[in-house]
């Protein structure tokens, strides 16, 4: 009785003021589904940094015959006696994992490995142009870069010093700032769904203010005469957050995913984290019309 | 059953008290006109009953209950056992006769099976048998108030309230609608009516509260409307 009484006067309010409804249902979708991207973008640069963060190193470059820095000229290639000194100097340090050497013929496999699509380009390169080099591995790598890259900075056969994060860095800023862009547009396309949510269950609430007064007049509670516009918040939130769910699916499964296939590495989100931010979009989308809805019923349908 | 003890209400912005030092009794049963011209201070009577306004002083007792002390939610259950009827009837355009009386119980959430037994009895009360699929537009003045009246009857309240009931409506079909009311006021329900119709209050011979700038200038039983109007 109360259920059936409750729905049909929550639709007549959704019938009456359909255009106000579907503007609140498409500003509530849009506002949703950026946030979640926003929320989709967060888990993807929390992956990858996580990804790297396992595998960043120091690469200290060691001079050869081809090498073109002042200091390289000076000193000449870099001869085994140096090399073991370097080697041993960075594996004494206490902040270093591990060192690894890895050889101007190894470094030449990788670099064709990573360049395969490009045979013309790794054809202008010959093993000896790419440098030998010390792979060091650090235990904290944030903290501990100036440390080690100082004991060898400068020395004989030492050519360059490259801290992978300094690369890395740059992809993530691009990230963290396309991060915060969506998100800022989410939170005020937020701000406008909040104003058009109040403003719909005001034009409601004015539409039906002949049954309201009579209601009041026969002594319905409170509760009972601002539910069905609770509920009319409340369900446009719903069907705003059905459409932003459908293009979080989209946004993942044809935006993140195929990024992901210019990438050798995985950092695919799991389905997991795709349910996860859509729950969280809907909870942002209830609270918010629900709140929204409440707080201005408390101003236009005083007792 | 109503009580009113040196009630003084002053809106905000005006000089002059709606109500001043007003002292009325209403006893259970009883059958009231309040009588008075425009501004007199009548309709901010029934409002204070309702407690859609707060007296600027003194107490007013409804039904037992002190209403300075009924605290906000509680409002509504007062209201549950006071019927009110206005001039401009306030009926949905939209539903029809059988669902404007039924809509008051649905609002407070009475069950469909008693619904369905007792909307029936107060139309046929009213006098309205047999008309229960009519919009309200299909309807004469008359019709239109009995159904306004089988509203604010069909949850049995102990107090009626009507504001000018037959201020929209000429005097033949008027006398009908005095019936009603005079039938409803048999079945042990109070009566308060606040009214500019002389030759109705000169007819009923009930009680007569006469306000003036929001003073009781006359309480009377068995009164008249007045020689000044």
């Amino acid at each position: 009785m109360r259920a059936q009484f409750v729905f049909q006067e929550v639709w007549t309010g959704l019938r009456r003021n359909l255009t106000m409804t579907i503007a609140l249902v498409v500003v509530v979708a849009i506002s949703l589904s950026l946030l979640g991207t926003g929320l989709l973008f967060v888990k993807q640069v929390d992956n990858t940094r996580t990804y790297w963060q396992g595998k960043v190193e120091i690469s200290v470059y060691l001079c050869t015959s081809s090498s073109v820095s002042t200091q390289c000229r000076q000193n000449g290639p870099a001869t085994p006696a140096e090399l073991a000194s370097i080697k041993s100097d960075l594996s004494g340090l206490p902040q270093v994992e591990h060192v690894y050497y890895e050889s101007q013929a190894q470094a030449f496999q990788h670099f064709k490995q990573d360049f395969s699509q490009d045979p013309s380009f790794v054809s202008t390169v010959s093993p000896g142009d790419i440098p030998d080099s010390f792979e060091v591995k650090l235990k904290n790598p944030t903290a501990d870069f100036s440390v080690v890259a100082g004991t060898v900075q400068g020395r004989p056969g030492v050519d360059d010093i490259v801290d992978d994060r300094s690369i890395l860095n740059n992809f993530y800023k691009l990230l963290d700032g396309a991060r915060n862009a969506v998100v800022i547009i989410a939170i005020i396309l937020i701000i406008a769904a909040a104003l058009l949510v109040a403003n719909t269950i005001r034009l409601s609430a004015f539409n039906r203010r002949r049954e309201t007064s009579i209601m009041r007049l026969v002594g319905a509670s409170n509760f009972y005469i601002q539910l069905p516009f609770l509920v009319e918040g409340v369900i446009a939130g719903l069907f705003g957050w059905l459409i932003a769910a459908g293009l979080l699916i989209a946004v993942k499964s044809l935006g993140l995913d195929t990024l992901q296939e210019y990438f050798t590495f995985n950092v695919r989100l799991s389905a997991g984290d795709l349910v996860e931010v859509v729950l969280l979009t809907m909870i942002v989308g209830v609270v918010l019309c629900g709140v929204t809805s409440f707080l201005t019923l408390r101003r236009y349908l005083r007792v | 059953m109503i009580h009113f003890d040196n009630v003084t209400k002053l809106y905000p912005n005006q000089s002059r008290p709606a109500l001043e030092n007003v002292n009325i009794d209403v006893e259970k049963g009883e059958f009231i006109f309040l009588v008075g011209p425009s501004g007199s201070g009548k309709s901010t009577f029934l409002r204070l009953v309702l407690k859609e306004e707060r007296p600027t002083e003194g107490r007013i007792h409804v039904a037992g209950k002190d209403l300075a002390r009924l605290t906000n939610w509680r409002v509504p259950l007062l209201r549950r056992r006071i019927g009110c009827v206005f001039q401009d009837f306030r009926l949905l355009p939209n539903k029809n006769i059988y669902h404007n009386v039924a809509f008051a119980l649905e609002v407070i959430g009475k069950p469909r099976r008693f619904i369905r037994k007792v909307v029936p009895e107060v139309i046929d009360l009213v006098g309205l048998e047999g008309k229960h699929d009519r919009m309200p537009d299909e309807l004469s003045g008359g019709e239109q108030q009995r159904v306004a009246m089988a509203r604010a009857f069909v949850n049995r309240p102990m107090i009626l309230l009507a504001d000018e009931p037959t201020g929209n409506i000429d005097p033949a079909t008027s006398i009908g609608i005095m019936k009603v009311l005079d039938r409803i006021n048999r079945t042990g329900t109070t009566v308060v009516m606040a009214t500019h119709d002389a030759a109705i209050v000169d007819s009923m011979r009930k009680r007569v509260v006469e306000l003036e700038f929001g003073k009781v200038v006359r309480d009377q039983s068995r009164g008249v409307y007045g020689q000044a109007y």
